[in-house]
């Protein structure tokens, strides 16, 4: 935070325009904003210029966003969302892989992108406390008690379904990759079992959307992974 | 050779004196020599020939080769060429050089092209250099050609290196009897390229050449020779110069060498190395030969040895004849004698008499030489390369020459037994016919051997068994005596016979399998399937004789893919041949049921696939099959081309294959700045768009205006990218229309700048118009726009440093240029700047370039019938210039055109 109060949004991107209306946008929402145009500029304001954010475009003219990700995440956990295209779906999976939080798809509506960044500033927030119940949608999960309810109604989960579901709430309002889930709930060795995963997802769907056919605690997004909608 | 004694009294040498004397007398020969063929020495000669004709000489041309080169052959032209002599020969003529038509013509000076050729037969001269040794005896100037390996000394060095046997040479001494060398060089690379340029041969050939002969080694080699010689020449005329003017000159302590020749054909190579090293060392030198006392060399051997006399005295030395039993004492006493500093010899094979003494003569003069220097020239593996069939056809005839080997012995062993008959027993003489028998077995075979047996058992009984002179017997143990000496005669002839046959299938086959180890050596270096197609080619062709085609599937037919000699034609019967091999997958043609009158016989090539190709091959002689050693040493072969032909074709494919994936990555790449392209100005537009509508009362005027010009701006970069790609689409499938009016260049120079201040205002542009600029024919709008996408790109890549249009006129042409101050084009990229989607920086970079500007601009232009190109660094080291060239409209044109 900055003295006034105020969220510091590192925003990276070499085109000129873009970084024009960011930075009258996030000014006018209430953020406090960095611009960077290289790679190296990022990398340098973000270990100095303490960001509570980073957006980061992939495409930068002296490397490659990806590699400058890994560089900011070698030391900082500032959460980081992505500015990426829809034909550069691997990209962006890897990015989340190495640890971006989330991402926008150009072109994006400055609506869809401070959402993006509330709920990635209100993980950050609540990361640190232990972890209480979470409700979406009427249904919540106490994971002191292991314990998952809709409408007040316990729902019972098998094992693997309960720590499916752990993990998008954790992580609510933020993507999870495919491959951060199957190696969070199976391990490692099956990261591209992306079968498993979707027999999983509808079955949880089935016991805790009220429409498993138009689902809206657990959507999908395509080629990526899901999100838990936001608490 | 010159004697190379001192002149102690510091008088001119007289031999040195003569020489010039003589060269004044005679013509001057002046030979333009080159390392290879193609290095350009006819071009030389024929420019300086055009030189002196200019200033007034009588020149004339006797014969120039322009081999289809059009700038030699442009040299040609109005230089007096005198006409050939026809030489008809066995159906072939031959258009010659005409020595007498030379001659009656006398000019000041000739040139006659290619030294080293040989004439046809019924000319004058065996070979050409002695046509112009004639010329410059009768006191014509002459000017010639000759490629280094043609030299004599060097044609085996040559052969050596480049695997190709030299059968034209020329002495030594006629380079070095030359008024003038003059060395015509170019280096390896550059001749590789003017090669594959086709300023050489027709492009085909020139590629096999550069493959074969004409590698980076080879040449190299080469022009190292002919560097060296041209360098050992102009020592050469400075030691005479000394001499003529008595000038006390490091010549001084010469060497003299001495060469050892023998009967044997090692004696050639051992001479050739004398000379080589006299000619470096600017020595004098000898082959001597040391004739056994009392010894008489047979036919064969004196020929040899008469040959390699007669080749040393072509190199330019002494022969000389020594009688001695103690060789290495002779050669030695001879080489103190003569003052000789080295001593050049063959190395022996290890005969019977070195193997007797336990040493070999080089050893012996090794050991006893003393002071002398000893040179040993290795002994070369002969290469055996009898072609198989022809080899054959010498087996057949052999049917003969073993009936009179026979017939020979037995009467030798006759006269013989009639010569002892005297002194001997009746039976003691069988052992004499024995003996013959043996040896025809052992020279002729089983067969001879059998012969030999029945007629000995004729002679003896017919010539020395009583009765003599009839066939009849008298006495019964005579009768018993000569059945038992013919049974014993049978079966020892055969026996003998058999050795030897079995030996010579040893050899036999031996020589198949090297043959076989060659080309499979031969095909592994080959990496495409033409490159097997042609050694392929080459190699039936060396092994079996005759013209040897192949052909590849190409679809549904046949092409003709490799041929030896090259480029045959082929009638429809023998099409019709190879296809029916190929698709019945059996033999065909000559030799077979099926067309057997065609010429070739054409066996199809299988792999694993099927047959892949066919090899058609023409027999030796039209009547007598295929022998069955030759029926399987083509088999193997053509089994090997299969295997191999099979692989390069895959590795062909997978290169394929490779290519189409390296265009999936470049469309890819493509794709990717496409995308770029279009969706960064939309995110800004959408991004603006949408902060206006939710966030737009928290923002100031100021940023809000701001937002709402760069979504201006954006759209307007969008629109343009859009109209560039519709361009380029109606370039690419020629829907553009071009109209061909009357173009007023200030009036469009003017119309782009106005739009480029609108777009762009920052960017301040120059205008530089030449006074009275002719009109232009094009298309005002496409002039402007090719206008306008200069100015943007300027713009994009000098920022905001501005541009300069200049306008002039130059001869025919308007010349327009568009010059800024940015970074500039590395010299590589000149052309590529032109190429669709190709632009400065990486590809999803910063520049918000579409990569299709430039290249609009070339379609543009070039359909307006202009040019443009791009020039960089344009000023002061940095910038570029795009440069574009119209044709100016003619005068009479505009004064057509209403109201100018």
């Amino acid at each position: 935070m900055t003295p006034s109060g105020a969220c510091r949004v590192l925003v990276v991107d070499d085109e000129p325009q873009i970084q024009k209306f960011l930075h009258a946008a996030l000014t006018a929402a209430g953020y406090d904003v960095v611009a960077a145009e290289t790679g190296a500029q990022a990398l340098r304001l973000a270990a100095t210029a303490a960001p509570d954010l980073i957006v980061l475009d992939l495409g930068l003219p002296d490397r490659d966003g990806k590699d400058v990700l890994r560089d900011i995440r070698s030391f900082s956990g500032t959460p980081i969302i992505i500015l990426s295209a829809r034909d550069r779906e691997a990209e962006k999976i890897a990015a989340l892989d190495l640890g971006a939080d989330d991402y926008v798809e150009k072109p994006f509506g400055i609506g869809e992108l401070t959402a993006r960044l509330r709920a990635a500033l209100r993980h950050k927030a609540t990361q640190a406390l232990p972890a209480g119940p979470i409700a979406i949608e009427g249904v919540a999960m106490d994971f002191d008690k292991r314990l998952v309810t809709r409408d007040g109604e316990p729902v019972r989960l098998t094992p693997k379904e309960y720590e499916l579901l752990a993990v998008l709430f954790r992580n609510a309002g933020r993507v999870v990759t495919h491959r951060q889930i199957l190696s969070a709930v199976w391990g490692p060795a099956h990261t591209e079992d992306t079968q498993y995963l979707r027999v999983f997802i509808g079955q949880l769907r089935a016991k805790i959307e009220r429409d498993p056919t138009a689902p809206r605690i657990v959507t999908t997004e395509p080629g990526v992974g899901y999100r838990a909608a936001e608490p | 050779m010159a004697q190379t004694s001192r002149p102690d009294d510091g008088r001119p040498d007289p031999d040195a004196l003569l020489a010039a004397a003589r060269r004044e007398a005679t013509g001057r020969l002046k030979v333009f020599l080159g390392a290879a063929p193609g290095v350009g020495k006819t071009f030389a000669m024929l420019q300086g020939a055009r030189r002196l004709k200019d200033e007034g000489v009588d020149v004339a041309v006797g014969l120039v080769e322009t081999h289809g080169r059009a700038e030699t052959g442009a040299l040609l032209e109005g230089l007096e060429v005198l006409p050939r002599r026809i030489v008809d020969d066995r159906g072939h003529t031959f258009a010659e050089f005409d020595i007498d038509a030379a001659l009656e013509r006398k000019p000041k000076l000739i040139v006659v092209d290619e030294l080293a050729h040989t004439n046809a037969p019924g000319c004058r001269h065996p070979k050409r250099w002695q046509d112009v040794q004639e010329l410059i005896d009768a006191g014509i100037d002459v000017w010639t050609a000759l490629n280094i390996q043609h030299l004599e000394s060097l044609a085996d060095v040559v052969s050596r290196i480049t695997g190709v046997m030299v059968r034209e040479t020329v002495p030594d001494r006629v380079l070095k009897e030359a008024a003038d060398v003059v060395l015509v060089d170019i280096t390896p690379d550059e001749l590789i390229q003017r090669l594959l340029d086709g300023k050489v041969y027709v492009p085909e050939t020139a590629r096999r050449a550069v493959d074969n002969f004409f590698t980076a080694g080879n040449l190299t080699a080469l022009r190292e020779l002919a560097l060296r010689r041209t360098a050992d020449r102009v020592d050469d005329q400075m030691v005479d110069y000394l001499r003529q003017k008595a000038i006390e000159g490091p010549w001084g302590a010469s060497e003299r060498l001495l060469a050892c020749v023998g009967a044997e054909e090692v004696s050639e190579r051992v001479v050739r190395r004398a000379a080589q090293l006299a000619t470096s060392f600017n020595a004098a030198w000898t082959a001597v030969y040391i004739e056994p006392v009392g010894h008489v060399n047979d036919a064969k051997r004196a020929a040899q040895l008469a040959k390699t006399f007669s080749l040393a005295e072509r190199l330019g030395g002494d022969t000389t004849r020594v009688q001695g039993d103690d060789y290495p004492e002779a050669i030695l006493r001879l080489a103190r004698r003569e003052n000789v500093t080295q001593i050049v010899l063959g190395q022996s094979r290890a005969g019977a008499l070195a193997r007797i003494f336990g040493r070999s003569l080089p050893d012996a003069i090794l050991r006893r030489a003393g002071s002398i220097e000893v040179h040993i020239v290795p002994q070369e593996e002969r290469v055996a390369k009898r072609p198989l069939l022809r080899r054959s056809m010498l087996q057949r005839k052999g049917v003969e020459a073993e009936i009179g080997a026979a017939f020979a012995a037995v009467a030798l062993a006759a006269v013989v037994c009639e010569a002892l008959s005297a002194a001997l027993k009746l039976p003691n003489l069988s052992m004499i016919f024995l003996a013959a028998v043996l040896v025809t077995g052992m020279r002729f075979g089983t067969r001879a051997a059998i012969i030999a047996s029945f007629l000995s058992f004729a002679a003896y009984n017919f010539f020395f068994i009583p009765p003599l002179y009839t066939f009849s017997v008298a006495q019964p143990q005579e009768l018993f005596a000569l059945l038992v000496f013919l049974v014993v005669s049978v079966l020892t002839g055969s026996l003998t016979g058999r050795v030897r046959d079995q030996r010579e299938g040893v050899i036999k086959n031996a020589e198949v399998m090297r043959s076989l180890y060659d080309y499979s050596r031969k095909l592994a270096g080959a990496s495409s399937a033409d490159d097997v197609l042609w050694a392929a080619a080459a190699h039936l062709h060396a092994t079996f004789g005759g013209r040897i085609v192949l052909l590849v599937a190409d679809g549904d037919d046949l092409a003709l893919r490799a041929a030896w000699p090259p480029d045959p034609q082929l009638d429809p019967t023998v099409m019709t041949a190879a296809r029916w091999a190929q698709q019945k997958n059996e033999p065909a043609g000559w030799g077979t049921g099926t067309l057997p009158n065609a010429d070739f016989q054409f066996r199809p090539l299988i792999s694993a696939r099927g047959p892949i190709a066919v090899c058609g091959f023409e027999p030796h002689s039209p009547v007598e099959p295929i022998s069955g050693d030759d029926e399987r040493a083509l088999a193997s072969v053509l089994d090997q081309t299969a295997i191999a032909l099979d692989r390069a074709l895959l590795a062909g494919e997978a290169v394929k294959a490779a290519t189409m994936e390296e265009n999936e990555k470049v469309r890819d790449a493509l794709l990717a700045s496409l995308s770029h392209d279009l969706r960064t100005p939309l995110s800004a537009i959408a991004g603006a768009a949408s902060s206006l509508r939710t966030l737009g009362e928290r923002m100031s005027d100021e940023e809000r205006v701001d937002l709402l010009t760069s979504i201006e701006e954006e759209t307007a970069r969008l629109s343009r990218f859009v109209a560039n790609l519709l361009d380029m689409s109606r370039i690419e499938a020629g829907g553009l229309k071009v109209g061909r009016d009357l173009v007023d260049v200030a009036d469009v120079v003017q119309g782009a700048v106005e739009r480029s201040r609108k777009a762009f205002p920052k960017q301040p542009v120059r205008v530089n118009l030449a006074p009275d600029l002719p009109f232009v024919h094009g298309d005002d709008k496409l002039l402007e726009q090719v206008l306008f996408n200069l100015l943007d790109n300027a713009h994009k890549y000098a920022a905001d440093g501005g541009a300069t249009i200049h306008a002039r006129r130059d001869g025919d042409d308007v010349v327009l240029s568009v010059t800024d101050e940015g970074p500039g084009i590395r010299p590589a990229d000149l052309e590529k700047v032109f190429e669709k989607f190709y632009r400065g920086g990486r590809a999803d970079g910063r520049k918000p370039g579409t990569g299709l500007g430039l290249s609009i601009c070339r379609g543009l232009v070039q359909a307006m019938g202009g040019t443009i190109l791009a020039q960089s660094p344009a000023v002061r080291r940095k910038g570029t210039r795009i440069v574009i060239r119209m044709p100016a409209a003619e005068p009479a044109a505009i004064a057509a055109k209403p109201g100018s």
